[in-house]
């Protein structure tokens, strides 16, 4: 019965249909056996960017997903920005990507009105093929490819109302999850090309250090190519350049890591020689008993007079370490430099700035170097910083033969950009509900920018507005300070950057002013809010549509205390602790339930409430939370790096632990619809809330406030 | 010097040093790059493999020791547990997927010797791997799935 209802197949033209394939533009190519080809040109560390990407193709496509591959890109200005860091891989390419392939879906659709003589109003796509109801003729998509192929490309295509989304805004199985889960992904370590040797670098323990002197090096060894000694940079900062050091070549990676591990080096020293994470850290805090810089145009009223009227007073100061990136993959890259040209492919977090500087190393034109990330085994923000790349070009044009650096876990911890350590100060005049009259807040750490300037060593304002200057709270009289050092270490971006340590006391302290007026947490919090309106932030001005909603942040809260159960009594010794953040244009609460057993913080429960507007894949975005809490326990709980005499003391996972299995608690994520809003960020997000709201649980749980990181209980 | 080994049931011989762990053997040598290097000191299981059906971690093996030995590694697992490998898949348990060839050979080996595991079971047995992305209730819930998958195919 159901074969005789289907329509006739009358696909057979007047004449051939031309065959060929179809690129309107950079980002889908459309083959005439109806593989669509999606070229993604962001990076795919772990927060399914390659899927997601994807999904918005296709939608506006009207393909079948089966259909569907993807490319990975090399760097290439042609395809705009590509440094996946930001959290804004769909804030950047969603209309775009959705215009590529809208584009494409009318191309079929002219082809086949032109082919069947009828008006295109009467030309319907759908699921991969284009159809005409009238006459019941239909055509695949491969079918009219060539076709389509022939037309000019259109220079408006319409787009989907979010009402028609096939694949945005739906759950789908990510790209690379069948080939991952088959131990079929090509990582960084698992790309090779023929006679290509592996390196394996020793570095000076001190940043600026270089070989001195190689003591007894080995003689010949079976599969040792050489060692190469690799001078460190002596440009204004660190930047992206190779620390330097003494790179061991061999044919296959054990014997490289084998001589590495025995070679005896002196080193040149360095004036990071002497940088000891302790000082920096009491010099951190020194810095918070002075004025700092005030954050431009961020006072408001007269916070001295406010602090000199008198009443209840809280102060509070608050310390994070440095932290290290530690992605499961350590860096690595292979590079294949020849006379002319270079050929790298790396676990590169933007393949299009590392391109430049592997062009500029070699003094070789742009286009003749390319370089195409691999599947990045994490990143975290490490590998945004291409110094590994550099190592593994300069190896090869050496050695005139493919060379990959591979990267140890030990160089990995001990040779990162790390995220800063950091202090912030706190204090504040509150009445007896716990509402601020009067706020003041200092911050201190050494910004990023001295990586890249000899002479810098204040916040950048774009550091100071990841959750310091646009704090959201009402509050009569205020003010924003700040302060910073030059680290004897290389800093860099770590996910989510310093919302890390600015979400940590923020949240924190105001969860110290409810305490001491004896108020429910969450209730105190939405009454220190504004009502609603949009923050007005000192200095900056988010994109249209991306400013601070106090609405939509109100809104996450009261969900969270919803989907926690947050007025539910809780078993004597575990503690609710609440904290919520605004970073990367997305809305975050997070409800944590802790206790302390046998001296330990176990964390039982976690509630994440997100609000990054419009979604590509809500199981992405859940799997983004999940992943954040347990990145966001580690760093609270385990995670500190220090340095002696220059040296990073710790080398390994056993002494920089990760969270594992046990100790991950059930995550409930609550997603909040869409609403037509515009895309924000997911991958960084969730990560801010989860510290505080461990320190605020255990304190509940236990009477204790926990004002460093890591909580040592 | 040059050793015998079986790997995925195959026998296979290399010529390397006797200290060689087995990860640096499966990868450099037999080409078999689903196994990782992760910390080079047993902390983070990324290079767990079965040795006699045992989860192993590769890195801390020399070659030297595995004459006898009846080696499986990622490559070979999906068709001795397809309900877990469709698990990992559907629920889309792997972000950045690189630890995740060391998850699945050791919830393999679990199930292999606990076909109904509990969740402290399951704690004990992938204590060994680390997730940097946090994968772990969704690495949770993926074994628990192919465990009932599996005693439902009549296969445990």
């Amino acid at each position: 019965m159901l074969g005789a209802c289907l329509p006739v197949r009358a696909n057979t033209p007047q004449r051939p249909l031309a065959v060929g394939t179809l690129e309107p533009n950079l980002f889908l190519a459309l083959e005439a056996d109806g593989t669509v080809r999606v070229t993604a040109h962001r990076s795919e560390m772990g927060q399914g960017i390659r899927t997601a990407l994807a999904q918005i193709v296709a939608d506006e496509l009207d393909a079948d997903w089966s259909r569907v591959q993807v490319d990975q890109a090399p760097g290439d200005a042609k395809y705009g920005d590509q440094n996946t860091d930001g959290s804004r891989s769909i804030r950047s390419n969603y209309d775009r990507l959705r215009s590529a392939g809208a584009t494409a879906r009318l191309m079929l659709r002219q082809a086949a009105a032109k082919i069947w003589q009828v008006p295109i109003a009467e030309v319907v796509a759908a699921n991969h093929e284009v159809s005409h109801a009238p006459s019941g003729r239909r055509l695949g998509y491969g079918e009219l490819a060539g076709e389509a192929a022939a037309l000019p490309v259109p220079e408006k295509a319409p787009i989907k109302g979010d009402a028609e989304h096939r694949f945005i805004g739906k759950e789908a199985v990510h790209v690379d999850a069948a080939a991952i889960a088959r131990g079929e992904g090509t990582f960084g370590a698992d790309f090779t090309l023929p006679n290509m040797a592996t390196a394996v670098v020793v570095r000076c323990p001190w940043l600026g250090g270089g070989v001195r002197n190689l003591v007894n090096p080995p003689s010949e060894q079976p599969g040792l190519v050489g060692i190469e000694i690799l001078e460190p940079s002596a440009s204004a900062g660190p930047v992206f350049t190779p620390l330097g050091g003494a790179a061991v070549i061999a044919e296959d990676t054990y014997t490289a890591i084998r001589i590495a591990r025995d070679l005896d080096i002196e080193w040149t020293d360095s004036p990071n020689h002497s940088f000891d994470s302790n000082q920096s850290q009491q010099s951190l805090r020194a810095a918070l008993q002075e004025p700092g810089t005030p954050v431009p145009n961020s006072e408001k009223g007269d916070v001295d007079a406010a602090f000199a009227a008198g009443g209840s007073e809280l102060e509070a100061t608050y310390e994070t370490p440095f932290l290290a990136h530690a992605p499961m993959e350590p860096p690595v890259a292979v590079a294949d430099v020849r006379k002319d040209s270079c050929v790298v492919h790396a676990t590169v977090q933007d393949p299009q700035a590392a391109r430049g500087l592997v062009a500029d190393w070699l003094q070789m034109p742009l286009e003749n170097v390319a370089v195409t990330p691999t599947l990045l085994g994490g990143a975290f923000g490490r590998k945004s910083k291409p110094d590994f790349v550099l190592e593994a070009v300069e190896l090869s044009k050496r050695l005139k033969r493919p060379v990959r650096v591979q990267w140890l876990r030990e160089d990995d911890i001990r040779h990162d950009y790390f995220h800063a350590a950091s202090a912030q100060y706190h204090r504040a005049v509150v009445d007896d509900r716990g509402h601020p009259s009067a706020w003041l807040q200092r911050t201190a750490f050494p910004s990023i920018t001295t990586v890249f300037a000899a002479q810098a060593s204040q916040p950048a304002q774009w550091e100071l507005g990841m959750g310091f200057s646009n704090l959201p709270y009402a509050v009569p009289n205020q003010r924003m300070e700040s302060a910073g050092i030059r680290p004897g270490v290389r800093v860099g971006w770590l996910r989510s950057v310093c919302n890390i340590f600015h979400a940590f006391s923020a949240n924190v302290f105001a969860d110290e002013m409810a305490a001491l007026a004896g108020r429910d947490a969450i209730e105190h919090r939405l009454e220190i809010l504004p009502e609603g309106g949009k923050l007005s932030v000192p200095g900056s001005q988010p994109p249209k549509g991306h400013e601070l909603d106090i609405g939509r942040l109100r809104h996450v809260i009261e969900r969270v205390r919803a989907l926690s159960e947050w007025g539910r009594p809780r078993p004597e010794g575990v503690g609710l602790g609440f904290a919520v953040h605004h970073s990367f244009y997305s809305y975050v609460a997070t409800v944590l339930e802790a206790r302390v057993t046998n001296g330990r913080p176990t964390v039982s429960n976690a509630y994440v409430v997100l609000d990054c507007g419009t979604y590509i894949n809500p199981d992405t975005c859940r799997a983004q939370m999940e992943g954040a809490v347990v990145f966001g326990l580690s760093l609270a709980l385990h995670g500190e790096i220090g340095m002696e005499s220059g040296a990073v003391v710790q080398s390994n996972f056993h002494d920089y632990p990760m969270l594992r299995m046990a100790q991950a608690p059930a995550t409930t994520v609550e997603l909040v619809p869409a609403q037509g809003r515009l895309p924000a960020g997911v991958g960084e997000p969730g990560v801010p809330p989860v510290a505080p709201a461990l320190v605020n649980a255990l304190y509940a749980a236990t009477g204790t406030r926990y004002r460093t990181l890591p909580i040592k209980a | 010097m040059a050793y015998k080994l079986t790997v995925n049931g195959r026998a296979t011989e290399v010529d390397v040093a006797p200290d060689t762990p087995l990860l640096w053997v499966l990868r450099d040598h037999l080409g078999l790059t689903g196994t990782k290097y992760g910390c080079g000191g047993g902390f983070c299981g990324a290079c767990t493999v079965h040795v006699d059906g045992t989860a192993t971690r590769s890195c801390q093996l020399p070659v030297s020791s595995l004459a006898n030995s009846e080696i499986s590694t990622i490559e070979n697992l999906a068709p001795r547990h397809p309900e877990l490998v469709d698990a990992w898949v559907g629920n889309n348990v792997a972000q950045c997927g690189y630890c995740q060839a060391g998850q699945l050979m050791s919830a393999a080996a679990l199930l292999d010797r606990k076909p109904k595991p509990s969740d402290a079971d399951i704690d004990a047995a992938m204590a060994g791997n680390i997730c940097r992305c946090g994968a772990y209730v969704r690495i949770r819930a993926s074994i628990h799935q192919a465990a009932e998958r599996r005693s439902a195919g009549g296969n445990a």
